[in-house]
Formats: structure tokens, C-alpha cells, sequence
């Protein structure tokens, strides 16, 4: 059992270096996609490359849904009438799909990522 | 309605099925006491519905960063304690009333971890009458299939002779303990708790993830097509870290 206290350390110690200079959060851009009706609005966000950015995503629908992209590595439960926070980039200009995945025929998006 | 509520069962239930199905071999091929297995499935089953009644208020922790260092958290502990099994499965495998219990508590978590979402999916449909039949169809449709496929994977494993069948079940679960580091990681990224970098390579033209090996791959084993810097430093040291035969 002593063998195994090295891995979690390192695993706390991981965590928590980064996490300090991930801090300074203010410079880092917003931007806001509402669910209405297991739709996105707006359906295609643009955002800039080589930058993370902050998405604030409401859900305006009683019921939930699971923010998901395959293309950028991402999925988050937001429950009805709730917010959902989700950190993407930095990316490389093109296109990343994203859906809803309690509502994947309707719920569907694109964040296009533009060159500089 | 009815195919969505498929796939978004069985994504949910594959993972613990598997996870559960090696857990419950090994126990079997070891004589031990399967009771705890069914503690674990039980304070699993709690777990998912308490998980899911709070997580409104739990992704409002940390700066709405609550949902994910709750589900990283619970990753890590799985990761931990299937390192805590693994350890016990290179040292003959004897039983204990400690790892017993990590193996009540791993069973638990996965199902908590993952069973909350079916919850929540299913608790969309509390008050619309016309869908409600279909989607507790389809749930019912993908727990059939996740708990054949935990059923299939079993017996094969008991069909092995001791020795392979508790390799393969330490291999096994290496991938599921490296898989939760790289998933807790991804969460991390996503919440800013680590930083995220440009890919390092991109593998998308092998495995797509949106078809069905992709779905598999994603599930268990957290097959990502764009790896980023830190998701690929994670992954390795957890790997040797828990296969008793990788040093």
C-alpha cells in the first residue's frame, strides 16, 4: 500500500501547481449560448484563434442538456433554467461541431475558430 | 426519441458493466465474498439518485466549476483504488476486509458517476406523457444491451484458466484507471483548473469518435482523437503505475 501514496501525490501536486497560475482568469474572453426550445442560439459562434476562451452557456429549457463536442474534447450536464461554464481553446482556426446530447437532432452548433 | 435514449443509456451503462463485469470475475475467480459487489451496486444505485438531485446546486461550487471536480474527484478515487486491487492482484490476490471494501467502493462510484446521468436525462421526461413510454423503452433497450455485453464479458473471463483471467482482469483495468486520469484530466481543462494547450497530434482519421468503435473506444478507454499536452502526460505514469507486470 505505501507504493501507491507516490501516484496520488503527484496527482494533488499536478492538480494544484497548475491550478495557481490558471488564476488569472480576467483577461480571458466571454462569450454566451442560450438553449431555447433544444436549440442553440447563436448556432455558430465565432471565436479567435490560439486564445481560450470562456463559454457561459444558458439553458432556458425546463428540461436538461449535456453540452457535448467530440472536437473539442468537451461535455457538461446544465440542468433546466441553470448555467453551465466551459473553458475551450486555445484552438486552431476551423470548424468544432458541438450538440446536445439529450437532444442531438435539434440541438447542434458550430464554433468557427478565425484566424487572427 | 427512442434510438437517442438507446445510446445514451447503453454509453452510460457499458462503462460500469465492464468495469463491474472484471471486478466480479476477479472476485469469483479469488473465492472471494461477492457481497460486497452488491453493497457496492446498491450504494451505487443511491448514490446515482443523490448525485442527480443535488447536481444543480454542485455545479455552482468552485465558480460553477462544481459538476466537474466533483466527477474528477470521483476518477481519481477510482483511479486510487483500482491502484489499491491491482496491487493486491500482484501480490496473490488474497482477501481482505480493505480491499473488499475498495472493491464496494469502486463498483459504487462508477455506477453513482455514471448512473446520475441517465437520471437526469430520464428526469427530463418526468412531465411530458406523449415521449415518456418511448424513452423508458429506449433506457430499458440500452441497459439490456450494457448488461449482456458486462454478461458476455464475465464468462469469458471465467473461462480462462486462473492465472490468465486474472492478468487480463489487472490489464483491464489498468485501461479503466488510465481512462478515468485522462477523463479527469479532460474535466479539469474544461473548468481552467489546468491548462489547455494546442493538440499534439490529431487522430481523428482513425477512429472517428462519432462512430460505434469510436463511442466504445471514447467510453472505455477515453479515446480522444486531439490530445492535448497535458492529457498525454497523464495517461502513461497511470498505466505503469497500475499494471503490477509494467515495473
Amino acid at each position: 500500500m505505501t507504493r501507491m501514496a507516490p501516484a496520488g501525490t503527484i496527482w494533488l501536486l499536478f492538480i494544484f501547481i497548475f491550478y495557481l497560475p490558471s488564476s488569472s482568469r480576467a483577461a480571458t474572453p466571454v462569450f454566451e449560448i442560450e438553449i431555447k426550445n433544444h436549440l442553440f442560439y447563436p448556432s455558430r459562434l465565432e471565436i479567435p484563434a490560439h486564445t481560450k476562451v470562456k463559454l457561459l452557456i444558458y439553458n432556458r429549457d425546463p428540461t436538461p442538456e449535456e453540452f457535448e463536442s467530440y472536437e473539442l474534447n468537451r461535455e457538461k450536464v446544465i440542468t433546466g433554467g441553470r448555467k453551465g461554464v466551459v473553458f475551450i481553446g486555445p484552438l486552431t482556426p476551423g470548424e468544432y461541431p458541438f450538440f446536445g446530447e439529450f437532444n442531438p437532432k435539434t440541438a447542434l452548433g458550430t464554433i468557427v475558430v478565425i484566424p487572427e | 426519441m427512442l434510438l437517442t435514449s438507446v445510446i445514451i443509456v447503453l454509453r452510460e451503462v457499458l462503462e460500469a458493466a465492464l468495469m463491474i463485469s472484471i471486478l466480479l470475475a476477479m472476485t469469483r475467480k479469488l473465492q472471494r465474498d461477492h457481497r460486497w459487489i452488491s453493497l457496492g451496486l446498491t450504494l451505487g444505485l443511491v448514490g446515482a439518485f443523490l448525485h442527480a438531485s443535488v447536481i444543480s446546486t454542485v455545479s455552482e461550487w468552485f465558480d460553477d466549476a462544481g459538476q466537474e471536480v466533483t466527477n474528477a474527484s470521483m476518477q481519481i478515487a477510482i483511479y486510487l483504488l483500482l491502484l489499491a486491487i491491482n496491487a493486491s492482484l500482484a501480490r496473490g490476490g488474497r482477501s481482505g476486509f480493505w480491499i473488499n471494501l475498495a472493491t464496494s467502493v469502486v463498483v459504487a462510484l462508477s455506477i453513482a458517476r455514471e448512473g446520475f446521468e441517465i437520471v437526469i436525462y430520464l428526469s427530463g421526461f418526468a412531465h411530458n406523457p406523449e415521449n415518456i413510454n418511448r424513452v423508458l423503452t429506449g433506457a430499458a433497450l440500452g441497459m439490456g444491451v450494457g448488461f449482456s455485453i458486462g454478461a458476455l464479458f464475465y464468462y469469458s473471463l471465467l473461462a480462462l484458466s486462473y492465472r490468465y483471467a486474472l492478468i487480463l482482469s489487472s490489464l483491464l483495468l489498468t485501461l479503466v484507471g488510465a481512462g478515468m486520469c485522462s477523463q479527469a484530466t479532460m474535466l479539469l481543462m474544461q473548468v481552467d483548473w489546468l491548462p489547455s494547450q494546442i493538440p499534439l497530434w490529431d487522430s481523428s482519421g482513425w477512429v472517428s469518435e462519432n462512430s460505434l468503435t469510436g463511442h466504445r473506444r471514447h467510453r472505455r478507454r477515453h479515446h480522444r482523437s486531439r490530445h492535448r499536452a497535458t492529457t498525454q502526460r497523464s495517461p502513461p505514469p497511470a498505466t505503469g503505475r497500475l499494471c503490477p507486470w509494467a515495473g
